[in-house]
């Protein structure tokens, strides 16, 4: 259907915006089901007042992450991957570490096309995986829980840290000087300021990185431009 | 009591699951699209259908380990919201404690405690409610603006390409630098896995065999949660 050689832009990325709008803004309805079936069929629906004061409540909660987690995750995810990591969820845990390293494995580089391609498959693979996990868990629950071995369950405790120190590496090998500077920043937000929100910290490790790095290679090829503010 | 286990029946019911598909679907539905359209768009940037099964592989194979350990953590949530809502919950945007702080806030917000003898069927409404609410604020932001933040984005690389690898790296090194470190300062077990996930997977990276390179984040994994339980029991 395709064959001739069309733009990228017109090949890829106005599909892409195209479902990933519609896809998300269905899930926003869709969402909503099982809330109006409870009212539908059992009567059991709360007062608007109480609905709103919740929706109040937990907005003041993560209200602030509705936009700042997918500004800080964008200059990673790139348009596809947002669409896909912001329906799916999981997304520092399953989404950025799989499109990483399906660019690693393919051999192509972040922020490029075929980058942008490589990492929008990875990412897709991980989200059936994660589909099938959670379809198992949600029948066999509790049951399969049990079968586990509890030095198993115990080490999966462990997950976390490791895809995150895995991660890491994979870019602190191609950029020490970033790396050394990324954990500066993580340990004196976190171990010396410490009482800033988890959503500023996030924000200010991702944008002071990416601030360091634009100041230090802009400063390779021209001298007459200015670093920016973070 | 009698009220408590009659809002985990109606959360259980049979209809709930059949509510939490069309979400669930749509999960999937989006990566099939996205996954056909990688394909079709491959011959232009010159990549094989093999490159495009390999990174669809690697993605599914890579996501075993975070998806099991979700998987704990998904059993407790049933427990409290039953497991239509958890299986609808977990396949899209916000984590376990995240749908649990929603659960949590939609019981508040009619003065009733999650799990007290109060926490009816209303209370659980309330808090599937919430949950759908608080969800839909990722969702109608990047629903709607996505293609913008990328105009932004091509204004401060100036569109240079090398700048936006250089940007996407440190970026990736931004955060997942502070995820790392916040894990490390959690105790030594987490620490010692932190490292040894590092160290082996730059080893790997540099010294891995072809076959194994699908596998390595894996592996990396494998080996940082054996450090952690090493250091768990030397102590």
């Amino acid at each position: 259907m395709n064959a001739q050689k069309g733009s990228f832009d017109a090949e890829f990325t106005q599909p892409i915006i195209r479902t990933g709008m519609w896809t998300l803004l269905l899930a926003v309805p869709f969402s909503f089901f099982p809330a109006l079936y409870l009212w539908w069929q059992y009567g059991a629906i709360p007062t608007v007042k109480t609905i709103l004061t919740a929706w109040f409540m937990i907005v003041s909660i993560y209200g602030v992450e509705y936009f700042m987690t997918p500004i800080s995750y964008f200059p990673i995810l790139g348009i596809s991957g947002t669409y896909m990591a912001f329906l799916s969820g999981n997304i520092a845990n399953m989404r950025v570490p799989c499109a990483i390293v399906a660019q690693q494995v393919v051999g192509v580089e972040p922020a490029t096309k075929e980058g942008e391609i490589v990492a929008t498959l990875g990412m897709a693979g991980s989200i059936i995986t994660n589909l099938i996990v959670v379809t198992i868990a949600a029948i066999g629950g509790s049951y399969l829980l049990s079968m586990f071995p509890p030095i198993i369950l115990e080490a999966l405790n462990y997950v976390l840290p490791s895809i995150f120190g895995g991660l890491f590496a994979i870019f602190a090998v191609r950029h020490p000087k970033y790396a050394v500077f990324a954990i500066a920043i993580a340990s004196i937000l976190l171990g010396v300021i410490k009482v800033l929100p988890v959503w500023l910290v996030v924000v200010l490790c991702s944008f002071s990185t990416i601030g360091f790095a634009l100041f230090s290679s802009r400063g390779k090829f021209s001298d007459e431009d200015n670093g920016e503010t973070a | 009591m009698e009220t408590a286990t009659h809002y985990l029946e109606i959360a259980n019911d049979p209809m709930m699951w059949v509510m939490a598909i069309p979400v669930v679907s749509l999960v999937a539905i989006q990566a099939w699209l996205f996954t056909v359209r990688s394909y079709k768009s491959a011959p232009l940037v010159n990549l094989s259908h093999q490159q495009c099964r390999q990174a669809f592989k690697v993605g599914a194979v890579s996501a075993i380990g975070p998806a099991v350990a979700v998987f704990i953590v998904m059993v407790s949530m049933m427990a409290v919201v039953g497991a239509p809502m958890t299986w609808q919950r977990l396949a899209i945007i916000g984590a376990a404690p995240t749908e649990l702080t929603a659960t949590t806030m939609g019981a508040k917000a009619m003065g009733i405690e999650v799990g007290s003898p109060e926490y009816d069927v209303t209370a659980f409404a309330s808090s599937v409610w919430t949950m759908a609410l608080n969800g839909c604020g990722w969702l109608v932001f990047c629903g709607l603006f996505t293609h913008k933040m990328d105009k932004v984005m091509h204004k401060v690389t100036g569109g240079s390409m090398r700048l936006m690898a250089e940007v996407c790296g440190a970026a990736v090194l931004g955060t997942s630098g502070y995820l790392a470190t916040a894990q490390s300062m959690i105790s030594s077990p987490h620490l010692s896995a932190v490292i040894a996930a590092a160290l082996s997977m730059a080893l790997l990276g540099r010294f891995s065999p072809k076959w194994l390179k699908e596998y390595e984040l894996g592996i990396a994994m494998i080996i940082g949660m054996v450090a952690a339980i090493i250091t768990l029991k030397a102590q």
